[in-house]
């Protein structure tokens, strides 16, 4: 047992004493040390180390919970936590179908974890972004280089008053680059991103080279909205399976009614070869062993075959809707505990393609790199909207002829994927800055999308 | 707090370190509650504290944070801010260079609150959200009722090494409601007084009971039902009317983001985006039509950008962005407004919690009123729709191609409102879009909105900023429904 376990557990324990007789509640303490290389105008503009700790306590008083969170792990301060958390709980109404906190013991067995990512100094975290960084200005040496190196690692320590006690941790590299010439007419840009649990497995320096490899050398062209054959790159991929994971299999979405797939469970609704899958554990993803209400994390098929399974819950959307929880709880407290329960390590599986196949078989189309400021317009249609950015190219004949400039989509999820044709076999981890949320995809030909208008760049 | 922090202070001022500031926030208090048909949503109390650590050598800016606050701790965040803007520095070959300021010596400030939200009975508080959030299901239809309450506040020190030192203490609060109403495949929320969490107010818990929910909840229920089975808003493109509450979020993504420096400097390049603009534009760039008068406000009283220093110590200020319909301003730090050779920061540097290092943030981004009552703005058009309370947002990375959606929107016939329309959307581009706003409401369709989710930064920030906005007309818009 490490000293992170050891403290958190026993700290856990004495705030679960510190309750009255007879009261039920969970405990977690979630902790991490961070670093975060932000690099803009070719140097590191704002460095971040981060060390921090918090104790949040959810209370089941007669069924009704209450939850209050400190980051004061002083004797007085776990005394205040259980105080208010008691208060709130006096106070709340009656969750009349909560299940009660799971037992279990044992530490489910550890997931993959790089002790050398999760202790990379600030030192060798600056020289991963100096790589990123020069590694972009070699290939294009008058262009503007941007972007990000995170990496650091996150414990979550989860005990209860029905024996359940675990520790988890999560060790992360996350980096993205950005190249430029901000002073072409219009403005052009590339883009390249990765994660792993591994910092070893991350080549700062091939994503640098990556993004300046999308950056247009001549000007972009306009095409006419409308609908397209789109290829969509591996980040942009990502984005649309992510939202499907939000706006389909989150807990909330089925108990409420607006979930896009509410009556879509158990029928074929994307293509039969098309399988994405939850798998919390999995080294394909930023694996975590728990969650954070202490539950192990397992594979849970999403789409199967085509066939759109249940959605994901935690111990109070499981006990509305009368099944047990599959292991997605995030921390009970706001603003987690009124997103509901999501699924947070997806995979897209069942491709086999490669990236020069399904350009070819794209024909005629357009390349998207990557969206930006992606929002749903209408959840129970999964309709989206957004922007393509930093690298979007028209396919002809099977071949990427010219730049374009940037469109807006206005399309659904199910209907784009369901229109997917061809994807790949391995796919690179999409993630956000501290690996809570990963897609793990591959590029994606779909034959059908709509974009709904352009802009001048 | 002194000795904390004059301890993160001297061990800060090492080597080639030629400036530092400390930022303890002690404590940092969060409440909300949230009922969702009748069951806890999100009752949570929050009780934070941490200490955040600024350090700039002549070549690079360090930031660093820890929670533990005690002077060893202080000592050691101040060691890891300096290592980190010495690791930083090998990437750098250019000088830093910041405006010279002045701040408070020993500043005070407090947020005026009437009656403290954190002491107003809970029972109280959860009561309200209860029966407001009852009165919400007028129809079997409406399957999600959500009322929620929170508050924050935050309570912080700060020390530079050039002297300024002050303490603030800074509560927000606000309440919301809304209703999503199902049936086949059509869903509709409606929301009150606004979406997205409702409205808020540096305030105490008087501004919540002045919103008056209650009498809200009813309205918001049976509009959500009736947009199930409305027409959907026509295609074409035409006259609208765009309500207070939609027209800030317009200011917000399409002048407060576009006019922050940072952005248009390329700091915030690699992921929010650029902007548009550029530093020549300023005084020579038409933005909008004449009735198009925009300002950033801290000193505002009231708002959740209002303060009375920056977290970099400069006293709040009152900006012009856009004069009718030019642009004269940005929203500033100190070290752009050097960059651009402007003499003095506009004060627009807020982090939104101790483990943040500080960046440009909208402070209270105004639409200034016009003088047209919201009866002239309907008269005049003879088809067009009034859109109202936001449903959906994207912009471009340079922030010109806008889509927005709203929650509802009613058809104007020949001056008058003239029916509920469903699922409308308008977009456009950015300069041409404030164009084309050729009347301006006067104070009485003005409102002070308080936006509690503003993202920004890596790692990811969530600010709370302040707009006022009255409604307004634009014509020859870009509408679909869908």
């Amino acid at each position: 047992m490490s000293g992170d376990e050891a403290r958190s557990l026993r700290l856990l324990a004495d705030t679960l004493a510190a309750l009255p007789p007879g009261a039920d509640a969970d405990a977690r303490l979630t902790g991490g040390e961070w670093g975060t290389m932000r690099f803009a105008n070719g140097r590191i503009h704002q460095p971040h180390l981060e060390h921090s700790r918090l104790l949040s306590l959810r209370v089941a008083s007669d069924l009704r919970l209450g939850t209050a969170t400190t980051t004061d792990l002083t004797p007085e301060g776990v005394k205040e936590v259980v105080r208010q958390a008691l208060a709130i709980a006096a106070i709340s109404p009656v969750e009349r179908k909560f299940p009660g906190f799971p037992a279990g013991s044992k530490n489910p067995k550890p997931v993959a974890f790089s002790e050398a990512t999760a202790r990379l100094t600030p030192e060798a975290q600056g020289r991963i972004a100096a790589a990123a960084l020069n590694a972009a200005h070699a290939a294009i040496p008058d262009s503007r280089v941007s972007g990000v190196v995170n990496a650091g690692q996150e414990f979550i320590a989860v005990a209860n008053t029905s024996g359940l006690s675990r520790f988890s941790r999560r060790s992360v590299i996350q980096s993205s680059v950005l190249v430029e010439r901000p002073t072409a007419d219009p403005p052009v840009s590339g883009w390249s991103e990765g994660a792993h649990w591994d910092a070893r497995e991350l080549d700062a320096a091939a994503l640098g080279r990556e993004a300046a490899s999308r950056v247009a050398t001549t000007a972009p062209a306009s095409v006419k909205p409308g609908k397209y054959r789109v290829l969509l790159g591996g980040s942009a991929a990502s984005e649309l399976i992510g939202y499907l994971g939000y706006l389909g299999f989150n807990g909330h979405g089925e108990e409420e009614g607006w979930s896009c797939l509410a009556k879509k469970r158990g029928r074929r609704t994307l293509p039969e070869s098309m399988t994405i899958i939850d798998e919390g554990r999995s080294p394909y993803s930023i694996p975590q062993a728990i969650d954070y209400e202490g539950v192990e994390k397992r594979r849970t098929p999403l789409i199967e075959s085509g066939v759109a399974r249940a959605a994901v819950t935690d111990l109070v959307t499981a006990g509305r809707l009368g099944v047990s929880t599959s292991g997605h709880g995030l921390p009970p407290e706001s603003p987690f505990g009124e997103w509901g329960p999501i699924p947070t390590q997806v995979r897209l599986l069942g491709g086999d393609a490669r990236e020069e196949e399904m350009i070819r078989e794209t024909r005629r189309g357009i390349l998207v790199t990557r969206f930006h400021y992606v929002r749903v317009v209408h959840p129970g249609q999964s309709i989206l909207t957004g922007m393509t950015r930093d690298g979007t190219y028209q396919i002809e004949k099977g071949e990427v002829t010219r730049p374009l400039r940037n469109l807006r989509f206005t399309e659904s999820i199910l209907a784009s994927l369901g229109k997917a044709e061809m994807w790949g076999r391995a796919g690179r981890r999409y993630s956000d800055e501290r690996g809570g949320a990963t897609v793990t995809s591959p590029s994606l030909l779909t034959g059908a999308f709509r974009f709904t208008s352009s802009t001048l760049f | 707090m002194e000795p904390l922090l004059n301890a993160g202070l001297r061990a800060a001022l090492t080597g080639d370190v030629v400036y530092a500031d400390v930022r303890v926030v002690s404590p940092h208090r969060y409440e909300h509650l949230a009922v969702r048909n009748g069951e806890a949503s999100a009752l949570t109390s929050s009780n934070r504290a941490g200490i955040g650590v600024r350090v700039r050598t002549k070549l690079a800016w360090g930031f660093a944070t820890a929670n533990e606050l005690d002077e060893a701790t202080a000592r050691a965040v101040a060691r890891k801010a300096v290592r980190a803007a010495q690791a930083a520095g090998r990437t750098s070959r250019t000088p830093l260079v910041v405006t010279e300021e002045q701040g408070p010596e020993n500043g005070r400030y407090e947020s005026p609150v009437g009656l403290d939200p954190f002491e107003v009975d809970r029972a109280e508080k959860l009561q309200l959200l209860t029966d407001t959030e009852r009165a919400l299901h007028v129809h079997p239809s409406v399957k999600s009722g959500h009322a929620q309450f929170q508050a924050w506040r935050e309570v912080k020190w700060f020390a530079s090494s050039e002297g300024v030192r002050y303490r603030s203490s800074i509560t927000h609060v606000g309440a919301g409601i809304d209703a999503t109403a199902v049936s086949g495949g059509e869903v509709q929320r409606r929301s009150a007084p606004t979406s997205f969490g409702g409205d808020y107010r540096q305030a105490g818990w008087e501004f919540v009971r002045d919103l008056d929910l209650p009498s809200l909840a009813p309205t918001v229920g049976r509009e959500a039902v009736a947009l199930l089975t409305a027409p959907v808003c026509p295609t074409s493109t035409t006259t609208l009317v765009l309500a207070s509450d939609q027209l800030a979020l317009q200011v917000h993504e399409s002048v407060g983001h576009a006019t922050e420096l940072d952005r248009i400097l390329g700091m915030e390049a690699g992921y929010a985006g650029t902007s548009f603009l550029s530093v020549t534009d300023r005084t020579k760039l038409r933005y909008g039509s004449e009735a198009m008068n925009i300002v950033a406000d801290a000193t505002e009283p009231g708002g959740l950008g209002t303060f009375a220093w920056d977290d970099e110590g400069v006293p709040a200020q009152r900006t012009t962005l856009v004069d009718h319909g030019r642009l004269v301003g940005f929203l500033t730090s100190r070290e752009t407004a050097a960059a651009i050779g402007q003499r003095h920061s506009g004060a627009t540097v807020r982090a939104d919690s101790f483990h943040r290092g500080p960046l440009i943030r909208m402070t209270n981004i105004d639409l200034l009123p016009g003088d047209h009552s919201f009866a002239e703005l309907l008269e005049g058009v003879k088809d067009g729709v009034y859109l109202a309370t936001n449903r959906s947002w994207s912009i471009d990375d340079k922030r010109l191609n806008f889509q927005f959606g709203t929650e509802a929107g009613w058809r104007i016939h020949n001056g008058e409102l003239a029916g509920l329309v469903r699922n409308p959307i308008y977009a456009g581009m950015t300069p041409k879009f404030w164009a084309s706003m050729d009347e301006v409401g006067d104070a009485s369709t003005w409102h002070l909105w308080g936006v509690p989710n503003c993202g920004k930064g890596q790692p990811s920030q969530v600010a709370r900023v302040g707009h006022g906005a009255p409604a307004a007309r634009f014509r020859g818009v870009s509408l679909r429904g869908r």
